[in-house]
C-alpha cells in the first residue's frame, strides 16, 4: 500500500495488475470496445450544449461551437480514444521483442477516470451556478455517461507493463525540444488559468491540468520528461526561467495578476531560505517571518520615505546587502541556542523569537523604546526603486507590450529568486549541504564523523535568514509600507506549510507550495471565510496521507514511509534509472540490443 | 491509499465548488443584462470581508452597496448604470494591495470606497494615485494618511485619497475639552499601541495637559491580552478620577470590567472605537457611566442618519452596518455626487477619472452623518462630535458640538 | 508594599490559569513526546462548552447563590469538560495516533493545522446554531450573581472571588491528578508508557488507551481553566486559546516539560514574572507592552541554560 503514482509523482507505478483488474481480465476484449464507445460519447459531448444559460463556466450553451473548456474535454476524449486504439495500431514487429514504450492501458484508465472527474466538476459547477440539475443540457449528460462507461470498462483492462519510454535513446536535441515544449505548455496553462475570472472556470481548468499531468504520468510521458530533465538540467532551468521571464508579456498590460505573482515570488524566495533551515538541516523554525520582516524594516528605514527614521538612504544594492546582513545577524542570534537546544524545543525557541521580533518592532516607536520603526504605524510611503535609470514605478513599453509597476518588480524578484535557487542548489550539492543532511539524519553520528554540527547549524540559520532578508528588502518597496502586523506567527506557519505542502528540501516543491498557498486564495475568492479553515484541515490531511509533500525529495519520502519496502525498492530503482544511465551515457542494457 | 487520496481531492473540489455556488458571483452578466443601452461605471469596495474584522468590513460593503442601489434606482447620473464590486483585503496590506491592483485594472472602475485599516490604506494609496482613481476611506483615522509625515507642516501625499471619518487628532482634544469642562483634572491613559489608540491618546494627552489637566499615569496594553490586572493595579496606585482608553471595544470592555472588579471604580472613556452596543454587552454592568466620543451628531437627533438606518434595515442585508456603516454610506454618496458632475458628459470611464477626482474633492452635501465636504488635504470638513455615556445599558448622548 | 502584594496576587491568579493549561502540555509530552500545539484550542473549546451548557439550561440569570453554586456552575464545568475531553480524544484518535512513529515534524505540523482548523470552525459555525450568539467576536460569559465582580479586601489587597476560584481549582485538580497518576491502575500504566512504550505493550498495558487518557486528563484540566477564564474575564472568544496556549507551553517548559509539578511551578512563576515586569522594570522597557518579551526571553534563557527546566524534565534527552 503506497500512494505513489497519484497526481504528481513522476515514478512509474510498481508492476503487477490490481486485484480487481485480474478478476475481470477475461472481459478485456469486449471492455475495450465498450470503452471506445464511451470515448466516442466524450468526443461528441463538446459539440453539444452543456448548460441551459450562458453564464456558467465560459459559456457552454452553444450547439456545434465548443468553448475553450469544451475543446479541452475534446482533447481529453482524443487522448482516451488514442490510448484505447493504440494497441491495434502499434504491433511489435515480428521476431522482435515488444518495445513497450508507453503504457496505453494505464493511460486509458487514467484518461477515462480523468474525464469523469472533469465532467463531474464541470457539471457540478453548472448545476451550482445555474441552480439545479435542469440546467444541464444533453452535452453534459453525454460526456458524463461516456466518461462513466469508459471508466467502468477500462477497469477490466489489464494493468499491463511498465512504460519504458524513459529508457529510449533520444537524441539530445529531442530531449531539449521536449523540455521546451513542456515548459511552454506550462506557460500557456498558467497564462490561460490566470486569465479566468470566474472561480468555477478556474477550478475546472485546474482540474483539467491535474488530469493532464496524471494521464501523462500513467502513460509514461512524464517518466521520459523527468529523465530528460535529469540529463539536461541546464536546459530545463534556462527554459523555466525564460518562460517565467516571458510571463508578464502574456498579461496584456494588466497588472492584476502580476501583483499576485510578485507576492508568490516573495513568498517562494522566503520559503526557499526556510527550506535550507528546515528541509536541509532539519531544524524547524516557527518564527521565520521575522527574517523577512527584518529585511523589510531595514530597507524601509534606509529608504527615502519621509517616514524613515534614520535619514540615511544608501543606494539600493547597498540596502539589499545591509538588509540581508541584518537578517543574517538575527539568524545567528536565533540560531545560537541550537548549541544546547534541539528538536521540539528549538521550534518553540524560534516561535518565541518570532513573537519577540514582532512585539519589539511594535514597541520601537519612541514611547516604549527608541523611535526606529514608528511602532504599529510602520513606515509608509516607501518610494519606488530606481536602478540604473530604470524607474520601477513607471509603466514601460517593452516589445510592444505595456509592462506595469508590478511586472517590473516581478522581474526583479525573478532575478532575486534565481540567485537564491542558485545558492540553494549549489549548497545542497556541496560539502556543506551533505553536512546538513547528515545533521538532519543523525546529529550524533554526524558529529562523530567530524561534521562541525554547531557551525553548520548556525550557517543554515544565517544563510537562510540572509536570503529572506534580501526578499524582505524588495518586499518593502513592492508593498510601499512596512508594518509589524504583517509579520505575525500565522505567516510563519504559512511558510512552513508552503514547504511541507510542496515537499521539503526540493526547489520545485517550494515553488509549487508557494504558488498554491499564495495563488489559490487570490483566485478562489469564494474561499473568503473558509480559507483558513481549509488551510488547517489541509495541513492535517496532508500529514496523515502524504507527509512528504506533493513533490518530495526521494530520500525524504522514504523517511516518511520507513516500513514500506516496495517504495524503497522503487526509489532505489528510480535512482538507478535516473542516475546510472546518465552517468554511463547509455540507455538501459535491455533495450540496447533492440535498438542497435 | 491512492484511492483515498483521489477521493479526498475530488471531495475537496466538490466542497469548494459548493461554496462557489452559494457565495460570490455578484451579477455576472451585468454588462449585457443591466440597463438598456446605459454605460456602465463600477464602484468598488475594499474592506476586510473575512477574518476578525469582517463584521465591520461587511457593514462597510453593505452600506456602500445601499448607496449604489439607491443611485441606480433614482437614476442619479442619466445614461449611466452603476455596478458594484466588493473585494476582500483580509484586514492586511498584502491582499489589500492585490485587491487594489485588481480593481484598478478594471477599466470601468470609477472610484473605490475603503479600506478599514490605516495600514491597509497606506499600502493602497500609491496604486490608486498612479491610476488616478479616487479612494475614499470611511475609517482610516491616522492623520499622516492625508497630511504626510510631518504633521506640523502638512503636505498632502496622495491627491486621490479622501476620507469621511475624522482623524484621531480631533476626537482626542474634544474628549479633553469635555473632561476639563466637567472639572476632571486627573486622568490615567491606557492604549493598545495600535495606530488608532496610540494616536488618540497622544492627541488627548497634549490637549488635556495644555488645558491644565494632569496625566497621572500613562500605560499600554497588548491587544492580544485578556488579563489587565497588572496594569490596573499599577494605575490604581496613582488614584485617577477617570481612565482614558485608546483602542477598540474588544479590549476596552474587559478592561472596564476588570477595572471595576479590581476596585478601581472610575469611569472609562474612549473614542468611537468603543462606541458599540457590544461594548456594553461585554462589559456588563461595569460599563455604567463609561464615556465615548463619536464623530457626527447622534443618529436619533439627525433625521438623515435615521433615514439611512431605516433604508439599511429595509434592504435586507445580513449583518448590521457596523461602526463605520454611516461613514461608508457617506463615502459612497460622495463618490456618486462627484460622478454626477464628472460623468455627465463623459464618453467612457477612463477619460473621466481625472475629472472624477476633482469633482469628489469639491462635493458638498448633507450626508447621513451630517454635512460632507473635503478640505485641501482630503479630510472631511465637518467636525461635529458627540459625547455619549452608558446609562441603563445603552449609549445616551450627553453633549453634541461643532469642534473648533 | 500594597502594590507588591497586589501584583503578587494578580500574578499568582494569572499563573494558576497558565498552570492549569500547562499540565495538559506536560502530561501529553511526558507520555508521547508530542507538543500538542492545539491544546490551547482545547482550552477554548472547554470555555465554549461551559457556555453552551449555560445556554442549553435556558440561559438562567439572577439566580440564588445556592442554585448558582450548587447546580449551574458545576453543570457548566461538566459541560466544558465533556466538550474539551471529546475534542482532545477525537484529535488524538484521528490526527495524532496515525502519525505515531512518523518523523517529529509531522505531528507538530498536524497540530498547527488542528489549532487553526479548530479556531476557524468555532468562529464560522458556532454562531450559526440557532439561538447561539455570533461567535466571530467575543461572547459575554454568564454573570453569576454573588460571584462575578465580587472581591474581598485583605489588608489593602483586592482578592477577587474568581481569583480564589482559579487557585482552589488548581489545588484540587493537581491533587486529584497526583492521586490518579500514582494511585490508580491507569495512572501507573501511563507512567510505564511514558518510560518505555514498547516494553509496556509487552507487559500487557494498553498503550493506546494510556495515551488517550493522558490527552483526556489534560483536556479536563484545560476545561477547568476555560471555565475559570470565563468567570474571571467575563468573555470568551475563538482566539482566546492561542496566546494562552503559548504562555502555558512556556510555563510547562519553564518548569520542566513532562513534570506535572514543574508545570504548576512554571505557570505560577510566569504569571508573577509578567505582573512584576509590568510594575518593577523601570523606564521605557517596563511598560506592559514588553511583558510578553520578558516572558519569552525567560523561556529562551531557561532553555539555553537549563534545558531540563526549573524542576527538571522527565526526558531531557528528548529535548
Amino acid at each position: 500500500m503506497n500512494d505513489t503514482g497519484s497526481l504528481v509523482t513522476l515514478a512509474p507505478d510498481s508492476s503487477g495488475p490490481a486485484p480487481t483488474g485480474e478478476r475481470w481480465i477475461r472481459f478485456a476484449k469486449p471492455a475495450r470496445w465498450i470503452a471506445i464507445a464511451g470515448a466516442v460519447g466524450v468526443l461528441a459531448a463538446p459539440f453539444m450544449a452543456w448548460a441551459y444559460r450562458p453564464d456558467a463556466l465560459d459559456d457552454v450553451s452553444f450547439w456545434g461551437e465548443p468553448s475553450p473548456l469544451q475543446w479541452f474535454a475534446f482533447a481529453l476524449g482524443l487522448l482516451l480514444l488514442g490510448c484505447l486504439v493504440a494497441p491495434f495500431v502499434i504491433k511489435p514487429r515480428p521476431g522482435r521483442r515488444p518495445r513497450r514504450l508507453l503504457a496505453f492501458n494505464r493511460g486509458a484508465k487514467a484518461a477515462a477516470s480523468g474525464s469523469l472527474v472533469y465532467f463531474a466538476v464541470a457539471s457540478a459547477a453548472i448545476v451550482l451556478e445555474l441552480g439545479g440539475l435542469v440546467a444541464l443540457e444533453p452535452g453534459a449528460w453525454a460526456g458524463l455517461a461516456g466518461a462513466l462507461v469508459a471508466t467502468v470498462a477500462t477497469r477490466a483492462l489489464p494493468e499491463g507493463h511498465d512504460p519504458r519510454l524513459q529508457f529510449l535513446n533520444t537524441p539530445a536535441w529531442g530531449q531539449i525540444l521536449g523540455i521546451v515544449g513542456a515548459v511552454a505548455l506550462v506557460l500557456f496553462a498558467a497564462a490561460y488559468g490566470l486569465g479566468q475570472d470566474g472561480a468555477s472556470t478556474f477550478v475546472t481548468f485546474g482540474v483539467l491540468c491535474g488530469v493532464g499531468v496524471y494521464v501523462a504520468a500513467r502513460v509514461g510521458v512524464m517518466g521520459w520528461l523527468s529523465a530528460a530533465a535529469a540529463r539536461n538540467r541546464r536546459a530545463l532551468v534556462l527554459a523555466a526561467f525564460a518562460v517565467a521571464f516571458l510571463f508578464p508579456m502574456t498579461q496584456d498590460g494588466s497588472d492584476a495578476n502580476m501583483s499576485i505573482a510578485v507576492g508568490v515570488l516573495i513568498f517562494a524566495a522566503t520559503a526557499m531560505g526556510l527550506n535550507i533551515v528546515v528541509g536541509l538541516a532539519g531544524l524547524l523554525d516557527l518564527g521565520y517571518i521575522a527574517f523577512l520582516g527584518a529585511g523589510a524594516f531595514t530597507a524601509a528605514i534606509l529608504s527615502r520615505s519621509a517616514f524613515a527614521t534614520l535619514g540615511w538612504s544608501p543606494p539600493f544594492p547597498v540596502v539589499v546587502l545591509i538588509s540581508g546582513t541584518v537578517a543574517a545577524i538575527l539568524g545567528l542570534i536565533i540560531g545560537s541556542p541550537t548549541l544546547r537546544v534541539s528538536g521540539d524545543y528549538l521550534a518553540i525557541v524560534t516561535l518565541a523569537f518570532g513573537e519577540i521580533f514582532r512585539i519589539t518592532m511594535n514597541n520601537l516607536d519612541g514611547v516604549d523604546g527608541p523611535n526606529l520603526t514608528r511602532g504599529s504605524n510602520g513606515i509608509p510611503a516607501i518610494p519606488d526603486l530606481e536602478l540604473f535609470g530604470f524607474d520601477f514605478g513607471e509603466s514601460h513599453m517593452i516589445l510592444g507590450v505595456q509592462i506595469g509597476r508590478f511586472a517590473n518588480y516581478y522581474w526583479l524578484m525573478l532575478l532575486v529568486l534565481a540567485l537564491i535557487i542558485l545558492v540553494f542548489t549549489n549548497l545542497n550539492h556541496s560539502r556543506i549541504g551533505r553536512g546538513w543532511v547528515a545533521i538532519r539524519e543523525d546529529e550524533r553520528a554526524a558529529e562523530a564523523m567530524g561534521v562541525n554540527v554547531f557551525g553548520l547549524k548556525l550557517l543554515a540559520f544565517a544563510g537562510g535568514a540572509f536570503l529572506a532578508g534580501i526578499a524582505g528588502a524588495v518586499k518593502a518597496h513592492v508593498d510601499v509600507s512596512v508594518t509589524p502586523d504583517q509579520y505575525i506567527f500565522m505567516e510563519s506557519a504559512f511558510l512552513v506549510a508552503g514547504i511541507v505542502l510542496g515537499g521539503m528540501g526540493t526547489v520545485g516543491g517550494v515553488l509549487i507550495g508557494a504558488s498554491i498557498l499564495k495563488l489559490l486564495p487570490e483566485k478562489l475568492r469564494f474561499f473568503e471565510d473558509y480559507r483558513l479553515l481549509m488551510f488547517g484541515v489541509l495541513l492535517v490531511v496532508m500529514m496523515r496521507f502524504r507527509p512528504e509533500g506533493l513533490m518530495p525529495d526521494e530520500r525524504r519520502q522514504l523517511e516518511f514511509h520507513a516500513d514500506d519496502d516496495e517504495l524503497a525498492e522503487e526509489i532505489g530503482e528510480n535512482i538507478e534509472a535516473h542516475v546510472i544511465p546518465s552517468l554511463a551515457g547509455a540507455p538501459e542494457p535491455d533495450l540496447k540490443g533492440d535498438d542497435a | 491509499m491512492k484511492r483515498h487520496l483521489a477521493a479526498g481531492v475530488s471531495g475537496l473540489l466538490l466542497v469548494s465548488l459548493a461554496l462557489t455556488g452559494c457565495g460570490q458571483r455578484n451579477a455576472p452578466a451585468a454588462p449585457s443584462g443591466g440597463g438598456e443601452g446605459k454605460k456602465v461605471a463600477t464602484i468598488g469596495v475594499i474592506a476586510p470581508l473575512s477574518g476578525g474584522l469582517s463584521a465591520m468590513g461587511n457593514g462597510i460593503r453593505n452600506s456602500v452597496e445601499l448607496a449604489v442601489r439607491q443611485a441606480n434606482e433614482t437614476n442619479a447620473v442619466p445614461g449611466w448604470q452603476f455596478k458594484f464590486v466588493a473585494e476582500d483585503d483580509q484586514g492586511s496590506p498584502d491582499p489589500g494591495r492585490n485587491a487594489a491592483t485588481k480593481l484598478v485594472a478594471d477599466k470601468t472602475v470609477v472610484g473605490v470606497v475603503g479600506p478599514l485599516n490605516s495600514s491597509v490604506g497606506q499600502a493602497m494609496q500609491p496604486v490608486f494615485e498612479s491610476a488616478g482613481i479616487p479612494l475614499i476611506s470611511p475609517a482610516n483615522t491616522n492623520p499622516s494618511l492625508t497630511r504626510g509625515a510631518d504633521l506640523a507642516n502638512p503636505v498632502r501625499p496622495y491627491k486621490t485619497y479622501f476620507r469621511t471619518c475624522t482623524t484621531d487628532d480631533v476626537q482626542g482634544p474634544f474628549a479633553a475639552k469635555y473632561l476639563l469642562d466637567e472639572g476632571i483634572k486627573e486622568v490615567a491613559t491606557i492604549h493598545d499601541k495600535k495606530t488608532y489608540g496610540q494616536g488618540l491618546v497622544a492627541a488627548f494627552t497634549e490637549a488635556f495637559t495644555k488645558g491644565g489637566g494632569t496625566i497621572v499615569s500613562a500605560e499600554t496594553i497588548n491587544p492580544d491580552d485578556k488579563d489587565f490586572s497588572a496594569v490596573i493595579s499599577k494605575v490604581k496606585a496613582t488614584n485617577p478620577t477617570l481612565v482614558y482608553y485608546g483602542g477598540e471595544f474588544p479590549q476596552a470592555a474587559p478592561l472596564s470590567q476588570q477595572m471595576k472588579a479590581a476596585g478601581l471604580g472610575v469611569p472609562l472613556m474612549g473614542g468611537d472605537g468603543i462606541f458599540d452596543p457590544n461594548y456594553i454587552d461585554l462589559a456588563g454592568s461595569a460599563s455604567a457611566n463609561d464615556l465615548a466620543t463619536t464623530v457626527g451628531a447622534p443618529a436619533e437627533s439627525l433625521p438623515s442618519a435615521a433615514a439611512f438606518v431605516t433604508a439599511y434595515e429595509a434592504a435586507g442585508f445580513s449583518g448590521g452596518y457596523g461602526a463605520y456603516g454611516i461613514q461608508a454610506y457617506d463615502a459612497g454618496t460622495a463618490l456618486i455626487e462627484g460622478l454626477k458632475v464628472s460623468l455627465k458628459d463623459a464618453t467612457d470611464v477612463e477619460s473621466a477619472r481625472a475629472a472624477t477626482v476633482k469633482a469628489v474633492g469639491a462635493v458638498d452635501f448633507a450626508g447621513a452623518s451630517g454635512r460632507v465636504a473635503f478640505d485641501e488635504f482630503g479630510d472631511n470638513k465637518t467636525r461635529t462630535l458627540t459625547v455619549f455615556h452608558v446609562a441603563d445599558g445603552v449609549w445616551k448622548a450627553v453633549r453634541t458640538e461643532d469642534f473648533k | 508594599m500594597d502594590l507588591f502584594a497586589q501584583q503578587l496576587v494578580n500574578g499568582l491568579s494569572l499563573g494558576a490559569l497558565y498552570a492549569l493549561i500547562a499540565v495538559g502540555y506536560t502530561v501529553v509530552y511526558g507520555i508521547v513526546q508530542l507538543i500538542n500545539f492545539a491544546h490551547g484550542e482545547v482550552f477554548m473549546v472547554g470555555a465554549f462548552g461551559a457556555y453552551t451548557t449555560w445556554i442549553l439550561m435556558g440561559s438562567p440569570s439572577h439566580l440564588s447563590p445556592g442554585f448558582a453554586f450548587g447546580v449551574v456552575m458545576p453543570a457548566m464545568l461538566l459541560g466544558g469538560v465533556v466538550a474539551a475531553v471529546g475534542t482532545a480524544l477525537l484529535m488524538e484518535r484521528f490526527a495524532y495516533r496515525p502519525l505515531r512513529g512518523a518523523p517529529r515534524l509531522a505531528p507538530l505540523i498536524s497540530a498547527i493545522g488542528l489549532s487553526i482548523a479548530l479556531q476557524e470552525a468555532v468562529r464560522l459555525f458556532y454562531g450559526r446554531i440557532p439561538g447561539f450568539p455570533d461567535s466571530r467576536r467575543a461572547i459575554p460569559f454568564p454573570v453569576i450573581d454573588g460571584f462575578t465582580g465580587r472581591s474581598w479586601q485583605v489588608a489593602g489587597v483586592t482578592i477577587q472571588y474568581s481569583t480564589a476560584f482559579t487557585l482552589i481549582a488548581l489545588l484540587v485538580c493537581t491533587t486529584l491528578l497526583w492521586w490518579f497518576v500514582n494511585r490508580t491502575r491507569m495512572g501507573r500504566a501511563m507512567q510505564a508508557t511514558s518510560q518505555d512504550p514498547d516494553t509496556s505493550r509487552l507487559m500487557g498495558i494498553n498503550v493506546d488507551r494510556a495515551i488517550a487518557t493522558a490527552f483526556a486528563v489534560g483536556a479536563a484540566l484545560a476545561a477547568v481553566a476555560g471555565m475559570a477564564h470565563g468567570l474571571r474575564y467575563n468573555n470568551i472568544d475563538f482566539q482566546m486559546g492561542f496566546m494562552a496556549g503559548m504562555k502555558a507551553f512556556t510555563a510547562a517548559v519553564l518548569g520542566g516539560i513532562g513534570n506535572v509539578n514543574g508545570a504548576v511551578v512554571g505557570g505560577l512563576v510566569l504569571g508573577v514574572v509578567e505582573a512584576m515586569a509590568t510594575t518593577y522594570i523601570p523606564g521605557q522597557f517596563g511598560s506592559s507592552a514588553w511583558k510578553d518579551v520578558w516572558a519569552f526571553a525567560l523561556l529562551i534563557l531557561v532553555l539555553v541554560f537549563r534545558p531540563q527546566g526549573l524542576l527538571g524534565a522527565k526526558a531531557v534527552d528528548r529535548a
